[in-house]
């Protein structure tokens, strides 16, 4: 369980920073004005996945064991 | 580990001990602060106006000044914590223990101060936090310093700091004292077994192994704040990113030292223990500031020979113009404090006093450096035909960067009061347990 739900933590977290970047850079903006994030609040969505991929290891070591 | 074994012998290493000096220390820390906020609040009524930030260009002035030089200085101080405390426990370094906690809290400390810095650059601080939130791009090397070192290095320093001191929490919430609750809330329930032990072990290789690569990262950007800017003659370049890494370790690894050296002395016998240390932090601090100096010598070669008339003109002020003696004080310190440290080493004898005074020289030098990397590109560094601008902080941004100095000295001042510096030894684990 405790495994699985670190190992689950940094998936997400891993995927969720993966979309925020992408999504808050604004890579195929022609101009400038177009260059914002794909979406409001892109970038926390990129904060969010850095803080659960932190987080997994206070999990991980918190998580009681099974017995 | 339960209540029933609860000792009621005074706590370890001072904790909780109140004396004079530590009092004395406190109310004068406390002093500066109080008057670097009254300083802040008459920036943050009257506007950044208060202060002898100006326009580049057409104010002549310096629109980043003493806040961001102690932005990009407290964050490299930041480097060194960690990372010798990754280091120590990565490759098993015995001798290095004694310090990892002191490491940890310097790299905490100094990141807390250090965004504090970028906060009170800002003329909306709440606004430019909320909007980061919203709008960050990662195109600019400013996402990296907000979202890696404000969040990521941080919570990660924070994290890293909570699970390496479980164990001692745990110990320490065997004393009967008024902190019992506060350390039964660290230890969070650890109770010292065999496989506790193990995951605890795993857990913080890895947070090592992460950290690391976090570090470089993060603290990459910070240079890279400066050596993006391609309109601004002096800071484009590929040198900022490792030249800011170098300083960073040495700079870092010299108020380690200053640190350490102070604990030391405050513990009195129980601070013995992180002379093992010292002669670790000086050789790495001798190989960072030998570092530090090559990146100093290279870059006033490069700006000399045959540079453009714009790169010229910084070039000028910086060795014989008004930013001179700044140049000159900050090369000066780091070569007498490469002196001792060379010194030192060939006597293999990393005595405390000598080894703390290089310390201070190379990390006064490093600041120096910082504000040389700063100020000079705004005032003298245009592409456009302004005339010459010029840039000294007023009493007010010195009043906040006092301020700030005194809050990284009161959260470590504290810290040290309600939990022990140096990691316990694992005869004390055992006796806990007795």
């Amino acid at each position: 369980m405790r495994r699985t739900l670190t190992l689950a933590m940094v998936v997400v977290g891993i995927a969720l920073a993966a979309v925020g970047y992408v999504s808050s850079a604004g890579w195929s903006a022609q101009t400038l004005a177009d260059a914002d994030p794909a979406f409001v609040a892109a970038p926390l969505l990129f904060v969010v996945g850095v803080v659960l991929m932190v987080g997994a290891a206070v999990v991980y070591e918190l998580l009681p064991d099974r017995e | 580990m339960t209540s029933h074994d609860t000792r009621t012998r005074q706590l370890p290493q001072g904790v909780g001990r109140l004396t004079g000096p530590w009092w004395a220390f406190i109310a004068i820390a406390s002093a500066v602060l109080l008057f670097g906020v009254y300083a802040y609040w008459r920036q943050a009524s009257g506007g950044l106006g208060e202060t002898a930030l100006a326009d580049t260009g057409t104010m002549g002035g310096a629109t980043w000044g003493l806040y961001v030089v102690m932005v990009e200085y407290f964050i490299g101080v930041s480097f060194a914590g960690v990372a010798i405390a990754a280091l120590a426990r990565v490759f098993h370094i015995a001798d290095l223990k004694p310090v990892t906690r002191i490491a940890e809290l310097l790299t905490v400390g100094s990141l807390l101060v250090g965004l504090a810095a970028v906060l009170i650059d800002l003329g909306h601080p709440a606004r430019g936090l909320w909007h980061l939130l919203l709008y960050a791009r990662p195109q600019s090397a400013f996402f990296a310093t907000f979202t890696l070192v404000g969040v990521g290095l941080l919570l990660a320093s924070l994290v890293y700091l909570f699970l390496g001191g479980r164990r001692d929490a745990a110990i320490m919430a065997t004393y009967e004292s008024r902190l019992n609750w506060y350390h039964r809330w660290w230890a969070s329930g650890y109770t010292d077994t065999g496989p506790e032990r193990e995951r605890h072990m795993r857990a913080m290789f890895w947070l090592s192994i992460g950290i690391v690569p976090l570090l470089v990262v993060s603290l990459s950007t910070e240079g890279l704040v400066f050596g993006l800017q391609v309109g601004r003659p002096g800071w484009f370049g590929s040198m900022q990113a490792p030249d800011f890494l170098v300083l960073a370790a040495a700079s870092g690894v010299a108020n380690l030292i200053v640190l350490a050296a102070m604990v030391r002395r405050a513990l009195g016998k129980a601070g013995e223990a992180v002379e093992s240390a010292f002669p670790w932090l000086g050789r790495i601090l001798l190989a960072a500031a030998l570092a530090g100096l090559y990146f100093m010598v290279v870059e006033m070669v490069s700006l000399l020979y045959a540079t453009p008339a714009d790169e010229r003109l910084i070039a000028e002020a910086l060795l014989t113009g008004v930013y001179a003696p700044i140049t000159w004080l900050s090369f000066g310190l780091m070569l007498i404090g490469l002196a001792i440290l060379t010194r030192l080493a060939a006597k293999r004898a990393w005595h405390v006093g000598p080894l703390v005074l290089a310390s201070v020289l190379v990390s006064i030098s490093a600041f120096a450096e910082r504000y040389l990397t700063v100020v000079p590109s705004q005032t003298h560094g245009m592409l456009l035909p302004y005339e010459i601008g010029a840039y000294f902080p007023n009493w007010l941004e010195i009043a906040v960067g006092a301020g700030l100095f005194a809050l990284g000295a009161l959260l470590i001042g504290l810290f040290i009061k309600v939990f022990p510096a140096i990691p316990m030894t694992d005869e004390e684990e055992v006796s806990a347990h007795a």
